[in-house]
């Protein structure tokens, strides 16, 4: 395949069967990576031997193993019940000729097929119920590998030229080779069945469509080639009369993954998604129900593009059908760092576009952090305060106005309104005649009312940074009574955001009520309107009382703790022993030879920590002699704090 | 189980992995761990599950590597039996019957054929030696017990072989006893309690080289005791780091390092001899119950009580997890299903949701809500997860957290995770400000408004405050235009309504399947509230009794609503006519409604077991019932929706078509209902696939294989023609002489194993022909390859053996020749 593929090689990129637990991907440097689909992140990293001579060409899941349940007895009402479908072994292809069998469960390679191909080995499949697995290779032969004792069965040669690709049909009778043309072989006698020709390049997909029998008239399979933009369906019939292809599918590109999902009746369609070279995806549905003139176009594409401003194309790696409809599980992105997803897939709409931020920046070595612990992203911030313009709003007022004249000049005339307004805010801030103000607070009035009713929220920043307690007076004065209450709501909201937002919005809060609450009373659904401002005044004070008291306690122990560092700084300890203490001697409690060491444990931490409350005692002595006028200083700082404590608390 | 034919209870999640301490097999590559009724085994690389060893029919209480064949693995269990399994394949090979139930098992090599087990006579546990009968029967009566120490502790940590198993070591309480098999004399200790009433023992281990003993003890302490032979003059030292009991002890093989852990989660390795250097493992997660070491000393493994074990390479660096279902004590939170990716969420670790995979039935991740750090104490409030809800469409996830200190207010944080759609990765988390409490008393209840249209998102939560508040997420305006992608906010929270009924405290929450009513139950009384304009738009009530549950039926029987009482009622009322339907009196623990169906599920109980049934509201007939589906109250359930709809004709398996319930025991175990079609698709879907073993080479024992073929061929050359051929022609002295030596030494020993393996039965030659190997590859070829050959040595076919020792026996001919 590898061979054949054109300039870009293929990169094997397969999705473990039916759970679709895994991706497993051999990426451009040889290592064989198996992806978790439910926690994305990388499972297991496997490094063949020889992962840079021999590249692996082909990757394909075996059948899903099952845990032994031992002798088939029921248990109690507990236990078993549950039959795990675990994808295990996985078969590759190298560019040497080998096979290798990796267990995903063990983590290790299983075993490797080797003395049978000489060259490249195109093309491997699982026989779906036995233990034989097919390779097709670029030397020309099929080989029939059995499993069981690790030796090839048989080895045939299939064509003049290179196997590219095989497919095994679903109930195990017939094998489908692709090489000059396409053979179909029966697996019994080894004995070609049929041959189908008509592509003109080397075909890369061959996949069984139905699950019926081939005397029915009704056994389709699925080729597509390189540089070939369309699929073909051939039909298996009775008579022998298959020279043509019966159906085609349109593409954008040749195709790379197929997967399919099989119909077991005429009723069923046939599902199809084709991931292409280009990285698009296009899924088909089709009932297979003789031939077709018209090639089919697909019913639904999808593409995925990043999310930068002029947004690029992310190509798509491998797509899985899963047994809901309209579930697709997608692979996309890098090789080395692929991203899954399973999307669910409108399929109304003829073309998808999903955007998706992918990680740009590759690392080789992924770290994999050995926890089953997921921490939230807090890469900017941590802790995000509620209320949209809250943490935006600026929280330092004036300097923010150059940046505001940088946006985009769509409101023209109240740009230059502001624009004026800050210059005339800084310009009184910094001492300038007041003449202006009245003028100013006129407009404020106005612009509020505007920003209030457009709800535009810079406009409303705008207004909202003034400090000045005068103008927030006249304005609020200045507003009609019909804009109080949506001033109201507005002034809710953001005081629900960061604290030094909400500082702002307190005065506004209160020249309201000091200048309107005569409006407010009048208002027979006051309760509900201003219930949620009460709530929020109600909880965000109730922990002030709290505040202020730790706040008192920790300057006590701040003062505390500084006073005693500048005591020690003159203080010297005497060194001598105040008291000694004698050991007593160890014949208090002896019971048996064996306790007295113990006994002496226990009494010498005993005596430990009659040492140190003495020392503790002496150093306390010492402070209390010779500072006397330090602990009265203490009391009197507690006195101060007591009294602030109050202050601040009335 | 009660015969309902086609529809059976069946666990998931697995029983507890850490009830013992898990074996690792010689290679450090398997590891096998008690678990409920069978033995599982994984590999320490992947962390996944290769094998379950079923066969016990009751709890497995020790798992231990047979000491004389380190490919094969006892198993002893409470029904009595000791089992012995071939693990690599997942083989029984022997089954002993004991008649006794058996709490723990200790070996040692020293003791070829017998197993020391604990079990319990009179009230008291005794240490017994048991012999394995030989037998080549597959099962084996034991006849020969005798008992080694009386009054043991039926912990498996507090007996420990010491020293090549010439005594064993026990403590309990506060007595240490050790059993001296030479002299046959024992040896015991009492500490005396008075003073230090917390100096208990808690574990037992002794070095394997050293006449030391280790003991762990409820203080923390760790006591390493010497000279215990000589009376009256051991001498012991006092090792202290952990501040909580020492829960387990293990010496390294070579007893190099003592490891030691507890509750603090913290892996401490001291070196022996030089105690004060540590080394320290810290932040493992649950509680430490079990350490244990690989026979090669490479591997570490931790069991925690957080149903996880961890397996730590020797250079105490983490390697692998394997992971349980978490079960905590209690679960907090109810049960959910992400609607995005079909997963269970629950409360999991302290501070964390975990995120479990029905369909794989495997953890996938726990999520960090608290971000605080988790401290180890016994009586510390910490903050704990108690509610969380997903919105309709899984974008969204809120989560309440609170700690309840003795003497302060609730803490409560609401949290409001934000799922970042385009990086696929992430949950991005919004939190109120810390400044200010969403609610002022414990929240009751937490519910998303289930709006059609994704523009607003509602989530309603109620309080023990006697308000319930409403809080909305305004549109993403800002994000919309914001050309910088770090600037990307999302749509920010507020509060958008708060309602109160007559000052009563709101205990339930509940929206109708379109979004257009919410029902919050006030003690005794319901109220209707319309979330667009927050009208009361009636009351209902059903006196007496307060309000337990409330739900809203769905599809066509969308004009009723459920609720239970107090009292045992459960009341439908019709919301058309806001009159009572019906009633009937049954305990209802729990009511539920299939978020796919009109079903409900309605958990009774009823004399100590709870029954199940489901129902639709509009019919007076339940659809399924199911008599005692398990002991105790059942508190939390789920209907998970069905990947793959089944389609069961049966009428009583019908309303397990859409959905699948499941529901967690008071034991915290994860229960659901399968129905025999599904477990017959399950079981026809999968055939076992068969792939000989002896394939199963390494690349360095193909490597190995072939450098080792041209080396036997080497050799038979030098056997055969050393002699004849010109000295010009043989390779250099120095290359011949490494070789002749080698053959040499091998040749002596491999004889002697032969002598014995010709007489042995062909498993004893096995085992001879082990040692022999590998000293025959002890000199190695090439030094380089020293370190590969260790570990190609167990890839070593029978066959390569024989062959191997073949060439071995030409060699000394060879040599009997040269010396004549």
């Amino acid at each position: 395949m590898a061979a054949d593929a054109g300039s870009t090689p293929l990169l094997p990129c397969v999705f473990s069967p039916k759970s679709q637990q895994y991706l497993a991907v051999c990426a451009q440097d040889g290592r064989l990576r198996i992806w978790n689909t439910d926690s994305k992140t990388l499972y297991q990293e496997y490094v063949p031997s020889a992962h840079l001579s021999a590249t692996c060409t082909c990757i394909s899941w075996g059948p899903c193993r099952t845990v032994k349940e031992g002798p088939t007895r029921k248990k109690r009402k507990s236990e078993a019940g549950h039959v795990e479908e675990k994808s295990d072994l996985l078969a590759m292809g190298t560019a040497a000729g080998t096979v290798l069998i990796y267990s995903a469960a063990k983590g290790a390679l299983h075993c490797t097929l080797d003395e049978g191909h000489t060259g490249a080995v195109n093309c491997v499949q699982w026989h779906p119920t036995e233990s034989l697995l097919y390779s097709g290779s670029h030397d020309t032969n099929i080989i029939e590998w059995d499993l069981q004792t690790g030796k090839a069965r048989s080895k045939w040669k299939a064509d003049r030229g290179a196997v590219t690709s095989l497919c095994v049909s679903h109930d195990g009778k017939l094998l489908l080779s692709a090489a000059h043309v396409i053979k179909m072989w029966d697996l019994e006698t080894k004995e070609v069945y049929r041959t189908f020709t008509g592509h003109s390049s080397a075909v890369t997909t061959l996949c069984f469509a139905t699950t019926r029998p081939p005397d029915s008239n009704s056994l389709y399979f699925l080729s597509g080639a390189a540089h070939d933009r369309l699929l073909s369906v051939w039909q298996v019939r009775q008579d022998g009369k298959d020279k043509n292809s019966v159906v085609s599918f349109t593409l954008t590109d040749e195709p790379r993954h197929v997967d399919l999902v099989p119909s077991n009746s005429k009723e069923e369609a046939v599902r199809l998604a084709v991931v292409c070279k280009d990285g698009q995806l296009h899924l088909f549905e089709h009932f297979l129900n003789g031939p077709c003139k018209k090639p089919l176009s697909p019913s639904c594409t999808v593409q995925m593009s990043d999310t930068k401003d002029s947004p690029a194309p992310i190509p798509l790696l491998t797509a899985a059908l899963a047994a809901n409809i309209q579930t697709v599980l997608l692979a996309y992105g890098n090789h080395l760092q692929p991203v899954m997803e399973r999307v669910e897939i409108n399929t109304s709409e003829r073309h998808v576009c999903l955007s998706r931020d992918v990680q740009t920046s590759l690392s080789l070595s992924i770290e994999s952090t050995v926890s089953k612990v997921k921490t939230p992203v807090t890469s900017r911030s941590s802790v995000l305060a509620p209320g949209l313009p809250g943490h935006q709003a600026p929280v330092r007022g004036a300097s923010q106005g150059s940046e505001k004249r940088k946006k985009d000049s769509k409101e023209i005339s109240i740009a230059e309104r502001l624009g004026e307004m800050d210059l005339s805010v800084v310009s009184t801030e910094k001492g300038a005649p007041k003449g202006k103000a009245s003028l100013q607070t006129d407009n404020f009035a106005v612009l509020l009312v505007q920003g209030l009713e457009s709800k535009d929220a810079s406009l409303l920043n705008k207004v909202f940074q003034t400090r000045k307690e005068n103008v927030i007076k006249k304005t609020v004065a200045q507003l009609p009574l019909a804009a109080v209450l949506p001033l109201l709501e507005e002034i809710t909201n953001r005081l629900q955001g960061h604290p030094f937002a909400a500082i702002l919005m307190v005065r506004w809060l209160k020249a309201v009520i000091m200048q309107h609450s005569s409006y407010l009373a009048s208002l027979p659904d006051l309760v509900t309107q201003l219930g949620v401002l009460y709530h929020m005044i109600e909880s965000r004070v109730k922990m002030f009382h709290k505040l202020t008291k730790l706040h008192g306690k920790l300057y006590l122990l701040s003062t505390q703790v500084a006073t005693c560092g500048s005591s020690k700084a003159v203080t010297e300890v005497d060194q001598t022993a105040k008291l000694v203490y004698e050991e007593e001697s160890s014949d208090e409690d002896d019971a048996s030879g064996d306790e007295g060491l113990l006994d002496d444990d226990s009494n010498w931490e005993e005596d430990e920590v009659v040492d140190e409350a003495m020392e503790e005692n002496e150093e306390q002595d010492d402070e209390d002699d010779r500072n006397p006028e330090r602990t009265e200083s203490k009391a009197n700082g507690e006195e101060d704090m007591e009294h602030e404590n109050e202050s601040e608390e009335e | 189980m009660v015969g309902h034919g086609e529809i059976r209870v069946v666990h998931r999640g697995g029983s507890k992995l850490h009830f013992r301490a898990p074996t690792i097999s010689a290679d450090s590559c398997f590891l096998a761990c008690a678990s409920g009724d069978c033995v599982k085994v994984f590999s320490t690389s992947t962390e996944e599950c290769i094998h379950h060893l079923r066969g016990h029919t009751d709890l497995v209480t020790g798992t231990l590597l047979r000491p004389s064949n380190h490919l094969q693995l006892y198993s002893c269990s409470l029904d009595g039996t000791i089992r012995l399994w071939d693990f690599t394949d997942g083989i029984l090979i022997k089954t002993f019957v004991v008649n006794l139930p058996i709490y723990s098992m200790v070996a040692s090599a020293k003791h070829e054929g017998v197993v020391f087990v604990v079990t319990p006579t009179h009230e008291l546990f005794q240490l017994v030696a048991v012999q394995l009968p030989p037998s080549p029967q597959q099962q084996g009566e034991v006849l020969d017990l005798s008992a080694v120490i009386d009054d043991v502790s039926s912990n498996p940590a507090a007996t420990a072989f010491g020293r090549e198993g010439e005594f064993i070591a026990s403590v309990k309480g506060s007595r240490l006893e050790v059993y001296f098999f030479r002299k046959e004399k024992s040896f015991s200790l009492k500490e005396n309690n008075e003073k230090n009433k917390k100096n208990t023992f808690t574990c037992v281990a002794c070095h394997p080289k050293d006449d030391c003993i280790a003991t762990g003890h409820e203080d923390g302490k760790i006591r390493l005791w010497r000279n215990l032979n000589q009376k009256k003059e051991y001498t012991y030292l006092t090792l202290h780091w952990h501040h909580a009991a020492v829960s387990s002890l293990c010496f390294t093989p070579q007893g190099t390092n003592l490891l030691s852990g507890g509750v603090e989660s913290v892996l401490v390795q001291w070196r022996y001899k030089q105690e004060n250097q540590k080394d320290f493992l810290p932040r493992l997660g649950g509680a430490i119950t079990h350490i244990s070491v690989s026979p090669d000393g490479v591997l570490f493994c931790t069991s925690h009580s957080d149903n996880k074990i961890t397996v730590i390479k020797n250079n105490v660096k983490v390697s692998a997890v394997i992971q349980g279902l978490v079960k905590g004590e209690r679960v907090r939170t109810d049960l959910l299903v992400d609607p995005r990716s079909k997963v269970l969420v629950l409360n999991g670790r302290p501070g964390h949701l975990q995120f479990y995979s029905l369909q794989r039935d495997k953890l996938l991740y726990n999520l960090d809500i608290v971000q605080q750090e988790f401290i180890h104490e016994d009586g510390l409030q910490q903050f704990e997860v108690v509610h969380a809800a997903f919105n309709s469409s899984g974008n969204w996830l809120a989560t309440v957290e609170e700690r309840q200190q003795k003497s302060a207010d609730v803490e409560l944080h609401l949290k409001l995770w934000a799922f970042q759609e385009q990086t696929q990765s992430s949950w991005f988390f919004w939190q109120f400000h810390p400044d200010w409490a969403p609610h002022e008393a414990q929240v009751t209840a937490l519910s998303f408004c289930p709006s059609a249209d994704h523009q607003t998102t509602m989530l309603v939560s109620t309080s023990k405050d006697g308000h319930f508040k409403a809080w909305a997420a305004a549109p993403d305006a800002h994000a919309a235009n914001a050309d910088a992608p770090d600037h990307t906010e999302g749509p920010s929270w507020s509060c958008d309504f708060v309602g109160t009924y007559h000052g009563l405290v709101p205990e339930r929450c509940c929206f109708s399947a379109d979004g257009s009513l919410l029902a919050v139950s006030f003690q005794k009384v319901v109220t209707l509230w319309n979330p667009n304009s927050w009208e009361l738009v009636t009351t209902l009530s059903q006196p007496p009794g307060t309000i337990r549950h409330l739900c809203f039926g769905r599809l066509s029987c969308s004009k009723y609503l459920l609720g239970t009482t107090s009292e045992n009622l459960l009341c439908c009322w019709n919301l058309l006519t806001c009159t009572l339907e019906w009633s009937t009196a049954v305990e209802t623990t729990l009511l539920l409604d299939d978020p796919r169906s009109e079903n409900v599920a309605a958990f009774s109980f009823q004399e100590g077991n709870t029954d199940l049934f489901v129902f639709k509201p509009n019919e007076p007939r339940p659809l399924f019932s199911h008599k005692a589906v398990c002991s105790g109250r059942v508190a939390r359930a789920v209907f998970a929706p069905r990947e793959e709809l089944l389609e069961a004709c049966e009428e009583s398996s019908q309303w397990l078509n859409l959905s699948q319930l499941y529901f967690l025991t008071p034991h915290m175990d994860l229960m659901t209902f399968t129905t025999k079609v599904e477990e017959e698709r399950l079981m026809a879907s999968s055939k076992p696939l068969v792939i000989n073993d002896s394939v199963a080479e390494t690349p360095f024992s193909l490597l190995l294989g072939k450098h080792r073929r041209q080396h036997e061929n080497e050799e038979r050359v030098l056997s055969g023609s050393l002699l004849q051929t010109p000295a010009h022609v043989l390779p250099s002295t120095s290359f011949l002489c490494s070789m002749f030596v080698q053959s040499l030494l091998v040749s002596v020993t491999d004889s002697r194993s032969e002598e014995m393996a010709s007489d042995n039965e062909e498993e004893d030659s096995e085992e001879e022909m082990e040692p022999s190997s590998r000293s025959e590859r002890a000199p190695p070829p090439t030094d380089s390859t020293a370190a590969a050959t260790a570990v190609a040595a167990p890839a070593l076919t029978k066959a390569e053996l024989r062959e191997l020792k073949r060439v071995r026996r030409l060699d000394l001919s060879w040599l009997s020749g040269v010396c004549s």
